[in-house]
């Protein structure tokens, strides 16, 4: 019973982590460039960055498949330059995670940033500083709590995503099957002690990354 | 300074070439002084400090500093804010709550040895008088203490020129009045220009070397507060410096070059003024200080003298030190205002509704 609790808990957190790190950074960029810019199209990119926040999972899975499938346009690129596919793998549910959980953190850090007054930044300017030291010492040290906020919300989304995964993942046991598939297959296959102890584990997971963000966010002055 | 910045209601205004909505003309010199742009809100102080700063960009004009063209429409001269050497003072001070003083003070310090840099703050908080308070933190401080850590980060990087925009407005009496001395100190010590927003008139004319007054976008007036305080050259400059009587539609009947008296005549009203300078037009406007006019009883001798007119008294509002008497008159339909120290009515009770006579000072009328 070990390995199968072990497996899904150390895949689950390689794809949660991988892929939170990815989303913190792009998020960060993208949420910048949402809230201080104004450019032609800016409404259509908001569009497409929430629209995985409204689309059920297993359309978003579908499309993904499409996407990255061997006949699909960004599959059919990865496979001619390096005859491998990516469907079926558990990089394939890093990306099906980054996806479902990209609109959670630029939702959460553009609202922070557009908090942000921005004569904090005229005055970095006026002191001689560029937009980009500007941004990074200023403006996202001063967002930073929403910015966490976004970064909890993604980690946590991208443990308990299920749908977008299994259909890009699916769930081959000793290679992609995360934590929510394992606790589904094991439900389904009336083999309830293993479900408990995933679900235990879960929740223990989430409240202790709950209680860890809100001590260090209560230990930030702003 | 000369520039020009155009506002559009909406963004495809401009194109359907329909006016802004706004437009900021504003043209001024201002040397090694301190200069007060004066001006009600939306009057486009704030607009022209920040196309002065960079921060916007005025759509034709020149600005130079000290010699550094920071702006010229027609070479196409953008300089970047960050490279304008001026400093900027935020209404809110805007120092960075994360950063305690010194880092906040250091910040726009950026190149400089660290060595270098640490002997600057040390003066810049001498000369604001905050030493001690460098490892503290914004949301530590009193907003006197905020205002002077904005103030020393501004003056850090050794700037060109300053700005201040409104930066006493969040604070009380005593310490604007303190802030607006160490002011003129740093002026005088440092012998750059200080560019100094306020709305306040008081704070205007107690600090300025020179006055500028925007009304609508445009520059109204430029003087010593003498200047501008006593002789307002037109109506919304009047308003502006406190001169609350003003009558328009008056008519010159009789201009006695030998006596130097001026027959005024608005509706009813017949009034006596020296004749000013400026040449006069057929129709006048003409003001009077609040505090230029006298309050008498209601005596029958008195009645007939020059300039002096029977009133009721519509209320009286105490401000302290002195009183503020809404009088109606008769012969007008605007009531006058007036004000008199709290002393001039130990001996005169005066009550609401209580009938007297004004006396409005010749040689105190301000003609435009």
């Amino acid at each position: 019973m070990l390995d199968q609790i072990g497996f899904p808990l150390v895949i689950t957190l390689r794809i949660a982590v991988l892929s939170t790190f990815v989303v913190a950074l792009t998020g960060i960029i993208i949420s910048y460039i949402l809230a201080r810019r104004d450019f032609t199209g800016k409404w259509l990119a908001d569009i497409l960055v929430t629209l995985p926040l409204v689309l059920p999972p297993t359309v978003t899975g579908y499309l993904l498949v499409i996407l990255l499938g061997k006949n699909g346009v960004l599959g059919n690129l990865l496979y001619n330059i390096t005859g491998w596919t990516i469907l079926f793998t558990w990089e394939a549910a890093v990306i099906a995670a980054f996806v479902v959980s990209l609109p959670l953190m630029v939702k959460t850090t553009t609202a922070a940033i557009e908090s942000v007054d921005r004569e904090y930044e005229y005055a970095a300017f006026t002191l001689g500083r560029k937009e980009l030291e500007t941004a990074l010492f200023i403006t996202l040290p001063l967002a930073r709590k929403g910015i966490l906020a976004g970064i909890v919300l993604s980690f946590a989304r991208a443990v308990g995503e299920f749908g977008a995964t299994l259909m890009v993942a699916g769930n081959i046991p000793g290679r992609t099957n995360t934590m929510s598939i394992s606790i589904y297959s094991a439900f389904q296959a009336g083999n309830n002690e293993l479900a408990n102890m995933l679900v235990i584990i879960l929740v223990i997971m989430s409240l202790l990354s709950m209680a860890i963000t809100a001590k260090l966010v209560n230990s930030w002055k702003i | 300074m000369d520039f020009r910045k155009r506002y559009y209601s909406k963004k495809n205004d401009k194109k359907k070439g329909i006016d802004p909505a706004f437009l900021l003309d504003a043209k001024f010199e201002a040397g090694n002084e301190l200069v007060v742009l004066f001006g009600r809100s939306g009057s486009g102080k704030t607009t022209a400090l920040q196309c002065i700063s960079g921060l916007l960009e005025p759509n034709g004009g020149k600005i130079i500093v000290n010699g550094d063209i920071y702006f010229d429409c027609h070479k196409r001269i953008d300089l970047p804010v960050q490279q304008r050497s001026l400093g900027y003072v935020f209404q809110n001070y805007a120092i960075f709550p994360h950063m305690d003083v010194k880092k906040n003070i250091a910040y726009g310090l950026k190149g400089w040895k660290p060595e270098d840099k640490e002997k600057r703050v040390a003066e810049m908080l001498q000369m604001l008088q905050i030493e001690g308070l460098e490892n503290n933190y914004p949301s530590q401080l009193s907003g006197g203490q905020k205002q002077r850590v904005a103030l020393a980060r501004a003056l850090a990087p050794k700037p060109d020129i300053l700005l201040l925009d409104e930066p006493f407005s969040a604070l009380d009496m005593v310490v604007r009045m303190k802030l607006r001395e160490k002011i003129k100190e740093i002026q005088r010590e440092l012998g750059i220009p200080i560019l100094f927003i306020t709305h306040n008139h008081v704070e205007a004319f107690t600090i300025a070397d020179k006055i500028i007054i925007f009304h609508d976008g445009r520059v109204q007036q430029t003087g010593t507060p003498e200047e501008v305080f006593y002789n307002p050259k037109n109506k919304h400059v009047a308003e502006l410096v406190g001169l609350t009587n003003i009558f328009e539609d008056t008519v010159i009947e009789d201009k006695n070059e030998a006596s130097g008296i001026l027959k005024l005549k608005c509706g009813n009203l017949e009034l006596y003024a020296d004749i000013p300078d400026s040449k006069l037009k057929e129709k006048v406007t003409w003001g009077i200080r609040p505090e230029n006019l006298r309050i008498l009883p209601l005596d029958e001798s008195e009645k007939n003298q020059d300039n002096t007119i029977p009133a009721t008294v519509k209320s009286i509002v105490n401000k302290g030190a002195s009183k503020v008497l809404a009088l109606k008159i008769a012969e007008h339909r605007n009531l006058l205002i007036a004000e008199l120290a709290n002393q001039f009515f130990e001996d005169f009770d005066i009550k609401v509704g209580d009938e007297c006579l004004v006396k409005i000072v010749k040689g105190k009328i301000v003609i435009f």
